[in-house]
């Protein structure tokens, strides 16, 4: 049975079972006491009679005597039924209300609203667990994109922020603790239209429990978990649907890749930025001797990524009690003296990336007194402290939660983009300048649009083109001709083909194409458009491909093949 | 000893033993079934249903469902009376009375199992 009227019936048994009992009594005392009618016989009243004055009476509505007047002894026992039932009925009416503001109930009536609105929901949707800074960001870009949210927040206040925040569709939300797996279930992991859950809580302890919870209760759906410690990527690293992020690590590997390969950097974030945009420069990190100012896993991951890069840094710790440890050079204050001792002077980068904003920007002014061509990277902490990190004039700035998002994003939108986008971090460079070329050829300046072309069997307009004995075979390059006028070529460069689980990129126009192929294209949002008409129907695409246009409906597809059967006789 | 149990005990017993005095008698004879006992054994039982009410065990499940049907018979059972009397504004004749008294003797089955609901429960009890 429902749990909220379980709790209802059990808290009103007491104040219902002193209801019914006043009523039974008044009611009993006027069937007894006899009354008289107008000739002054003796006459008993009714229970159905009884029943009705009662009624009126205890609810204060008071029709009157009826149906002859009372005698006294009747007055004085309607006086006892009106102030025992009065009184019950107050008793009744009040333990409702308090129940109705207990908070106790009030937990129980929203859980179950919020179970039902989730199980009730239509649209895919992502269930967000954890809103913190990461989780507002990547709430706001996924009601830009119209996805449907789902979110669970720990505290209170942060949960009521997203009845006041400005979303197309407002996201369903519940405060309690993600890590219950109920709390999981009735925000909907397990339900057929969940897209994926992401883990944004503040901890990794809690994001590795939430994300394990996640996927033993629905292993089939996508789990995108932030994490910052090695040992938590280690613990959900043998997890198949999770996908982690570790925005330190992708933030140090930029650092790592611009000061290496930065073609390969530019390349990367060229495709990932937001489409349309202008494409970003290269951040031009010079190379030399950096000094880092922080501590923690941040600090170690940067220094892990200058190390592996070839260049040289020290570091200054802002706190007692650290013992060097092998290369590492530390220092214990952060003032000016241990500054020039990590070798400001002769520095080229300071990477500012304590915990508080107020201490990385003292920090940069101190170190900027010294060296005042230093380049500076900043780790942002607080998102509201935007103007004041502005002020900073750092060229390079690190905000956890914009990496956070836009990755879950790229994950969320563009999964296929996520594995080119591996391949030209791990293969040669030659990748990323061919696809440099290629891209700066078709799109020119811009941040491209990306879309994936299914080689779906079921796609009407694939039908025919993908059976096995069509010739010529269907290439990629034909899906780059121009539907509406088949000399012009679409602006769009085809990045990744995805067949059978295994990842060619950049292929060659001449790639036969099979059943069940995906690729991914960037390119113009008009060549996504015109692209899209080889799904719907054959004819552009038999157009492109022959420069016939073929006829459509019955009658004229068999006039088509017999003028074609006698053709072929003549012949 | 435990009051709550004696209460509840106190109630369902109570329910059952008036709804069996109102049903004594010859069926359609109305001087034998008096409206006052069957009055009693209508609030006697919603005293028994509401105190059933929250009992989220099996067993708490199905004298619920008991005390439900009882409830149910004994309301026809009260309507019937009401529709003759006081709706009809005629006097009580056989065929009225024989269905009052087959109602309840439908609820007295109903409070009957709810009996042997309470006696099986308490003789599990090996505390």
């Amino acid at each position: 049975m429902n749990e909220v009227l379980f709790v209802i019936l059990r808290r009103l048994r007491r104040p219902l079972i002193i209801l019914i009992i006043a009523y039974a009594i008044s009611v009993w005392g006027l069937v007894l006491i006899p009354g008289l009618d107008r000739e002054g016989n003796v006459v008993h009243l009714g229970f159905f009679h009884a029943l009705y004055i009662i009624s009126y009476t205890a609810t204060t509505i008071g029709f009157g005597e009826i149906p002859y007047e009372f005698t006294d002894a009747q007055r004085a026992w309607t006086i006892v039924c009106i102030y025992s039932c009065v009184v019950s009925w107050a008793y009744a009416l009040g333990s409702i209300f308090h129940l109705s503001q207990d908070q106790t109930f009030r937990n129980v009536a929203a859980r179950k609203r919020f179970a039902k609105r989730v199980a009730a929901m239509q649209e895919p949707f992502v269930l967000i667990v954890g809103y913190g800074q990461s989780g507002i960001m990547l709430a706001r870009m996924l009601d830009r994109i119209g996805l449907r949210m789902v979110i669970v927040e720990l505290r209170q206040e942060r949960a009521a922020i997203i009845e006041i925040g400005e979303f197309e569709h407002t996201p369903l939300f519940l405060s309690a603790d993600g890590r219950l797996p109920d709390v999981l279930v009735d925000a909907g992991v397990t339900h057929r239209k969940c897209v994926a859950m992401i883990a944004l809580a503040g901890d990794d302890d809690t994001n590795q429990s939430v994300a394990i919870g996640g996927t033993v209760l629905n292993p089939s759906v996508r789990i995108i978990a932030r994490v910052h410690t090695q040992i938590a990527q280690a613990n959900l690293d043998s997890f198949k649907s999770i996908s982690l992020i570790n925005p330190f690590v992708a933030f140090a590997n930029n650092i790592a890749l611009d000061l290496g390969s930065p073609e390969k950097l530019r390349i990367i974030e060229w495709l990932s930025g937001l489409p349309g945009g202008i494409r970003p420069d290269s951040l031009n990190l010079p190379k030399g001797h950096w000094v880092i100012c922080g501590t923690g896993d941040f600090a170690h991951y940067v220094s892990q990524a200058l190390e592996k890069a070839g260049v040289t840094w020290s570091i200054v710790e802002n706190y007692n009690g650290q013992i060097n440890r092998g290369s590492l050079d530390m220092h214990q204050c952060n003032a000016i003296d241990d500054l020039l001792e990590a070798g400001i002077e002769r520095a080229v980068g300071l990477i500012a990336c304590t915990d508080s904003d107020s201490v990385n920007l003292a920090t940069v002014t101190r170190a900027r007194s010294v060296n005042a061509s230093l380049y500076v990277v900043f780790r942002q902490a607080n998102v509201a402290n935007a103007s004041l990190i502005d002020a900073s004039m750092a060229p390079l700035r690190f905000l956890k939660s914009e990496v956070v998002s836009h990755r879950i994003r790229q994950l969320l939108t563009s999964p296929l983009l996520i594995r080119f986008l591996r391949h030209v971090d791990e293969d040669a460079e030659d990748l990323a300048q061919r696809t440099g070329k290629l891209l700066e050829a078709q799109v020119g300046e811009k941040v491209p649009f990306m879309w994936v072309f299914d080689c779906y069997t079921a796609y009407a307009g694939l039908r025919e083109a993908l059976a096995a004995d069509v010739d010529p075979p269907l290439s990629i390059g034909d899906l780059l001709i121009n539907p509406e006028n088949p000399p012009e070529r679409l602006n769009a460069v085809p990045l990744l083909l995805l067949r059978k689980m295994k990842e060619t990129p950049l292929p060659a126009q001449s790639t036969q194409l099979l059943p069940g192929d995906q690729i991914l294209f960037a390119g113009q949002l008009e060549a996504e458009e015109l692209q899209k008409r080889f799904f719907l129907e054959p004819s552009p695409l038999e157009y492109i491909r022959t420069g016939i246009e073929p006829p459509r409906s019955w009658l004229f597809r068999n006039l088509f093949k017999k003028s074609l059967n006698s053709k072929d006789t003549t012949i | 000893m435990n009051l709550e149990k004696v209460i509840f005990g106190f109630f369902v017993i109570l329910a059952c033993t008036l709804n069996f005095g109102f049903f004594l008698g010859e069926i359609d004879n109305h001087v034998l079934h008096h409206p006052g006992h069957l009055f009693a054994a209508v609030v006697i039982n919603l005293v028994a249903l509401v105190m059933k009410f929250g009992d989220r065990t099996h067993i708490g499940a199905t004298h619920l469902a008991t005390s439900l049907v009882a409830m149910l018979q004994l309301l026809a059972a009260s309507f019937a009376w009401m529709w003759q009397v006081n709706i009809n504004q005629a006097v009580m004749n056989a065929e009225t009375m024989a269905t009052i008294v087959s109602l309840s003797g439908g609820a007295l089955i109903a409070n009957l199992i709810s009996v042997i609901l309470l006696v099986s429960e308490t003789l599990r009890q090996t505390r």
